[in-house]
């Protein structure tokens, strides 16, 4: 699906990003892990071609990815943002159009989802009199809407109660079971381990970790994804043993 | 469809949609229309015709008061039977009392009333009237001159007009100055009104995240220049309805009070028409002019300039100017404050890039004093042809009449400019607008020309 080669990107002095290499299989969920200032949100936004790489190649679908392919990405930042002063489905159907959807398709699938979250009756309300779990709602539908091949949520349960971070738990799996590949990038251990199939870990702007969950797991018997990265990223077991 | 048409519908629609938007469109012409018909309003009223008693103890001014359409004037007696009358005949307004002299020339008359002070017109007109006949008095008994022959002196009025001896057009140079510096004021608030406007579009799509999801889908640039120009077309739509709201409420009261306008506009002119005829001697003519001249009624000759003056200005051509000006100073200016909004979280902050970046564009206002002095003089020419400049002091310069090489070199060079600044600006734009919580400084900008911006 998506194939990472060889990426680094240099922030003046600072390198973001050194040689990083990955492979995100096809309709599985790829969770991408790292402590704070990794390179995780470096390497989505080069992903979505919001920055260039100082090197490397990304190829889509089997070819090097163009402009057009991040028009398949459905992506939702850690920093969500809306319009605050305009209505929530004027709003999420421009969003839905400049990803390519024509109105009426927008309207009616914005209709299907805001049904289903049960959130049907904010469609005229202002997102500046929602509060901030709501909008996440309305984001993560905005997200989705174009039936992207390739969705990325950065920290998506930041912020949800357990019952909507539940919900929203449950329409990620969905999309995967529609064949839908799910780049998942979050601190949040628990959650990761339960979702993710192949797993990668950042540090220091390098991959050092990274391979199907389970076979991870069966390199570090008996311990949970939070030990591991935590020893992982420590580099040292025993200043970090309960 | 092209993604920066969205963007530009979105950014014009949100605009046109607020209240705030046609609160201002219908402000003004409101105000236009109120400021032309308050006067009409105020000169149709009948007034109130008022009697006024002249009790004249000093013997100067007996017999020369002169009644007129809104007041008549009556010599009473003594003050005291004029102070009796005033409290029981209804009809009676005011008394007039001049005191015993007890040097050469009074220096105290009295407006005696009666509970309603009486109006600005009967004050006026009465002082008037004193000053008038204690004039005639100095004038005949000091130095032997006639009140006739004070008007003849007095009559000598000289004009200066200016004229253009090639074409042979009066320069009627006050008119083109407050055109001029009208034009200029216009083009400088809009340029600073919208290009806040999009400053503070950019402001809100950083501090709200939103840019990031955005920029995914569309190219920063084109964010940018849709947020530009879907602004730039509010400021269009609603200078277009201003012009037609003010020509609609103008029209509207016209037609509703006909009468009303035929009859001040006339009433003037009747006036002076009837008197001109009378006077059939040269000294008649003379005194008249005189009268008029003290009345005020110059105006209807300034009047008349005015009409003249407006109409010998190009004014398809003005609005041709000022429709260029306003769309391409604006797209200079509105990317520069588009650039200033991608630096900064907080409007304070933006001061230290915006007031900068402005300075040309105060500047050709404060130095318009300069250009009032000297409309073809060499800060008005340099000012009119810079590109930073140009938009405000070339519209200025127009209704002057500016050598067509001046204004065509000055187009061209706005022309040239406003690309590179919008590249300028978008340069900027792109590598600033993900920076959150960076305080940009101005060493920061020069390395992102310098293209170590990390994009």
């Amino acid at each position: 699906m998506l194939q990472i080669n060889n990426i680094t990107k240099t922030f003046g002095n600072y390198r973001a990003l050194n040689d990083v290499t990955l492979h995100v299989s096809q309709g599985k969920v790829f969770g991408l892990l790292g402590p704070n200032g990794a390179g995780k949100s470096t390497l989505i936004r080069i992903i979505n071609h919001i920055i260039r790489p100082d090197s490397g190649q990304l190829i889509f679908q089997g070819h090097p990815m163009t402009d057009a392919d991040v028009m398949q990405i459905g992506y939702l930042p850690e920093e969500r943002g809306l319009y605050k002063k305009m209505k929530v489905g004027e709003q999420a159907i421009y969003l839905a159009r400049l990803k390519g959807l024509d109105k009426a398709t927008a309207e009616k699938r914005l209709h299907d989802w805001f049904d289903r979250l049960e959130i049907d009756n904010w469609w005229n309300r202002k997102v500046e009199e929602l509060s901030k779990g709501m909008q996440q709602k309305v984001q993560f539908v905005v997200t989705v809407l174009h039936e992207p091949q390739l969705l990325i949520f950065d920290e998506p349960f930041s912020g949800f109660d357990p019952v909507n971070a539940d919900i929203l738990k449950r329409e990620i799996l969905r999309l995967k079971a529609q064949g839908t590949t799910i780049i998942f990038s979050t601190h949040n251990m628990p959650s990761a381990e339960e979702l993710c199939d192949d797993i990668a870990l950042i540090n220091h702007s390098e991959v050092v970790l990274s391979g199907p969950l389970a076979d991870i797991k069966a390199q570090y018997p008996g311990q949970d994804l939070d030990r591991i990265f935590i020893n992982t990223v420590t580099g040292n077991q025993s200043n970090y043993q309960k | 469809m092209n993604k920066i048409l969205l963007v530009i519908q979105r950014e014009y629609l949100t605009r046109v949609k607020k209240p705030s938007f046609w609160v201002l469109t219908l402000v003004v012409p409101i105000l236009i229309a109120a400021i032309y018909a308050i006067p009409i309003v105020l000169a149709s009223r009948p007034l109130e015709h008022s009697n006024v008693l002249v009790v004249d103890d000093s013997g100067l001014f007996k017999g020369q008061f002169v009644s007129g359409r809104d007041i008549t004037y009556f010599d009473a007696g003594s003050i005291d039977y004029a102070k009796r009358q005033l409290e029981t005949v209804d009809s009676l307004d005011a008394i007039v009392y001049i005191p015993a002299r007890e040097t050469t020339l009074p220096s105290d008359a009295y407006l005696y009333y009666r509970t309603d002070a009486p109006s600005v017109t009967v004050q006026s007109d009465v002082n008037n009237q004193l000053q008038k006949i204690l004039r005639n008095v100095i004038l005949l008994d000091v130095h032997g001159i006639t009140p006739e022959d004070y008007a003849l002196i007095t009559s000598t009025s000289i004009k200066l007009r200016t004229q253009d001896i090639e074409t042979g057009r009066a320069g009627f140079l006050q008119i083109k100055l407050i055109i001029g510096a009208l034009l200029a004021i216009l083009v400088f608030m809009a340029v600073f009104m919208f290009g806040s406007q999009v400053m503070r579009g950019v402001m809100e799509e950083k501090t709200s995240r939103i840019v990031e999801v955005i920029v995914c889908s569309v190219k920063p640039f084109q964010l940018m220049m849709g947020k530009v120009v879907g602004i730039g077309l509010v400021g269009l739509t609603q200078f277009a309805l201003w012009v037609l709201l003010s020509g609609v409420a103008l029209g509207g009261l016209r037609f509703t009070n006909a009468d009303l306008f035929e009859q001040v506009e006339s009433r003037h002119v009747t006036e002076i028409s009837t008197k001109g005829t009378e006077a059939t001697s040269q000294y008649q003519a003379a005194q008249y002019q005189a009268a008029q001249y003290e009345a005020g009624m110059g105006v209807d000759n300034e009047i008349q300039d005015l009409i003249e003056g407006l109409s010998s200005i190009n004014f398809g051509l003005i609005l041709l100017l000022f429709v260029f000006y306003f769309i391409f100073g604006y797209l200079l200016y509105a990317s520069l404050f588009a650039a200033a909004g991608s630096l900064v979280d907080n409007e304070t902050d933006s001061q230290q890039f915006t007031l900068p970046m402005t300075i040309p564009l105060i500047l050709s206002i404060l130095l318009m004093p300069a250009m009032v002095n000297e409309p073809s003089g060499t800060i008005s020419t340099w000012l009119s042809i810079i590109p930073f400049t140009s938009p405000v002091s070339m519209l200025f310069r127009i209704p002057f009449g500016v050598p067509i090489w001046q204004v065509v070199l000055s187009m061209v060079l706005l022309l040239l400019t406003f690309p590179l600044c919008i590249w300028a600006a978008a340069k900027i734009y792109r590598t600033a607008i993900l920076r959150y919580g960076q305080k940009f400084t101005w060493g920061d900008l020069f390395r992102i020309f310098k293209g170590r911006s990390g994009c």
